[in-house]
């Protein structure tokens, strides 16, 4: 850490949240080992001590689609169990305290799309995640909440979990299986190909759980502040920002799509020591 | 107060495992369905299991333990050939009709189930598909309102189940081997013949009877007594109400080979 020009500028600064990514790798790995586990626990054959839930049980969005149907019935909808209401009622407070962090370090699928965009990121350098015109994004960037009524309204109406059939998290965890609709697995499919160009497609355009918990970000009690009077005006955390986001033109990120990586703050890419920092307090 | 990616980091594992800790202790963690169907909330049957919450993956056997139904009564409304009918998992019966180009599945169960016992079905814009002998059934031991008549009459379809088709079209595979298009699991008795399927033996049970074609009401000629339970072995109500069970084989049979195909 040097001060320089009355800046204190760290001089060997990690470039990411490390630790993000090992909790990324451990959620990927457990999913996948359940969804092995489930398996092959059907085939009669499950590894011991494992659990072998169904992928529908260890989805909190689950517990979202099959709201509506529990609290008029006191039923869940077809293939929701009780632990998806459990991990709903576990993420959403969570969201409220910190934002979409489930999205930024817990889902897989959000997970995999990062990996892919590795690729795309050597491919493409800083082209990369820039090639949809502003405007356009802009508006598709609400896609996901019309998608997110249609699915809370097609499941309600119909008591089943019509989304199964598109879901590619379940097609990720699943395409061995006859259970996935090609649908799924063409959306799979579609959104791994469109990683490649943009950092989590899927995320940003489709995803109705990230829909949910997106809207967090309004009022969420810890936010991503940016301190003004320390700050370079790099924009190197606009940069880094998988989703987008400005946060060089902000001083408080309620951007609707931020999933608190923490990719932007000092402790990553920003060079300024306590500039761009997470928190409930303010900064000057 | 703010946060650095490390304490976040527990914070999430605390909050994904120590939640999950927590409604374990509660009984809330339940990855699996307790196979204990979700139960009426109001009106006259407020507190009765809903046949409307049956699952896929229900057994006969699981819907037994909720609903006055027995294992043996589904196997032979849904016309499952088997020797252990409470193992028999409904999701299956979707693959064992694939065939037939209708849809007999879970619903089917839960229609059946409702009707059965006289219980509330919503089935508006639905069409729920039964097999004959599940409509036998219905209408030779229930009381079906007229609405629910013309549902069934509506929507009762004449058709086998994959593996019934399988044996009587190719009888190689009464040699013993299991049928190609059976369901995964619990696949009905391989080497069942169509000649042994009509034939009446001390295993028949008075479901069997009805669903080879044979009245209610000639049983219960023959038997001197209206009918138990279908679930019942014939030999078994025989032996105990004091009849000779060869002579009432002898007339069952000669009934059975007056209707069988
Ligand atoms: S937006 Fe959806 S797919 Fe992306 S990380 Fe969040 S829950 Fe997962
Ligand atoms: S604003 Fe920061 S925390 Fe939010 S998504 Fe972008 S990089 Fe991640």
């Amino acid at each position: 850490m040097i001060t320089l020009f009355g800046k204190r500028i760290r001089l060997f600064r990690p470039r990411s949240i490390w630790i993000r990514r090992i909790v990324q790798w451990f959620f990927f790995l457990l999913i996948t080992l359940i969804a092995v586990n489930h398996t092959l626990v059907e085939n009669g054959v499950g590894i011991p001590f494992l659990a072998s839930a169904s992928l529908h049980a260890v989805c909190p969005f689950g517990g979202v689609e099959t709201l509506y149907t529990f609290l008029a019935s006191g039923l869940l909808v077809r293939k929701i169990h009780d632990s998806s209401l459990v991990l709903a009622g576990i993420v959403l407070p969570l969201a409220f305290l910190f934002g979409p962090v489930f999205c930024g370090w817990v889902c897989p699928l959000g997970t995999v799309q990062e990996w892919v965009g590795k690729l795309g990121k050597k491919f493409f350098k800083r082209r990369y995640n820039h090639f949809v015109p502003t405007k356009l994004d802009n508006i598709l960037r609400y896609a996901r909440y019309g998608i997110l009524i249609w699915v809370l309204y097609v499941t309600a109406t119909s008591g089943t979990l019509v989304f199964e059939a598109y879901d590619p998290y379940f097609a990720l965890f699943n395409f061995w299986s006859t259970e996935v609709a090609p649908t799924a697995l063409l959306i799979l499919g579609v959104t791994l190909v469109l990683s490649v160009f943009v950092e989590r497609p899927w995320c940003k355009y489709a995803c109705p759980y990230g829909a949910v918990l997106g809207i967090t970000n309004i009022f969420r009690v810890f936010s991503i502040k940016r301190a003004e009077s320390t700050c370079k005006a790099d924009g190197a955390c606009s940069i880094m920002c998988p989703m987008n986001i400005e946060v060089d033109t902000v001083k408080t990120v309620r951007d609707h799509q931020c999933i608190s990586c923490l990719e932007c703050t000092s402790e990553a890419i920003c060079p300024v020591a306590r500039t761009v920092v997470f928190t409930a307090g303010g900064v000057k | 107060m703010t946060l650095t990616s490390k304490p976040l980091a527990i914070i999430v594992f605390i909050a994904i495992f120590g939640g999950i800790g927590l409604s374990s202790t509660f009984g809330w963690w339940q990855t699996e369905s307790t196979k204990e169907p979700a139960k009426y909330t109001e009106g006259e049957f407020a507190g009765t299991a809903n046949p409307a919450d049956i699952r896929g993956s229900y057994t006969f056997g699981d819907i037994s333990n909720s609903f006055d139904v027995t294992p043996e009564i589904l196997a032979q409304a849904f016309q499952v050939t088997t020797d252990t009918p409470a193992s028999f998992p409904v999701k299956d019966l979707e693959s064992l009709y694939l065939e037939s180009g209708y849809e007999i599945g879970t619903n089917s169960v839960r229609l059946f189930v409702a009707y059965y016992l006289g219980l509330p079905f919503d089935t508006t814009g639905q069409e729920i598909y039964l097999p004959q002998p599940a409509a036998n059934i219905l209408q030779k031991h229930t009381t079906l309102t007229p609405e629910q008549s013309t549902y069934i009459q509506t929507y009762t379809v004449d058709v086998k189940p994959a593996s019934l088709v399988d044996i009587e079209m190719s009888p190689a595979q009464s040699e013993g081997t299991a049928p190609e298009a059976g369901p995964t699991t619990s696949a009905p008795e391989a080497g069942t013949s169509s000649e042994e399927e009509y034939a009446v033996k001390g295993k028949t049970i008075f479901g069997d009877l009805i669903r080879w074609g044979v009245s209610q009401e000639t049983i219960e000629q023959i038997i001197g007594a209206p009918m138990p339970d279908p679930a019942m072995k014939v030999k078994d109500f025989v032996t105990a109400n004091g009849l000779e069970f060869e002579t009432v084989k002898t007339q069952l049979q000669a009934e059975v080979d007056k209707v069988k195909p």
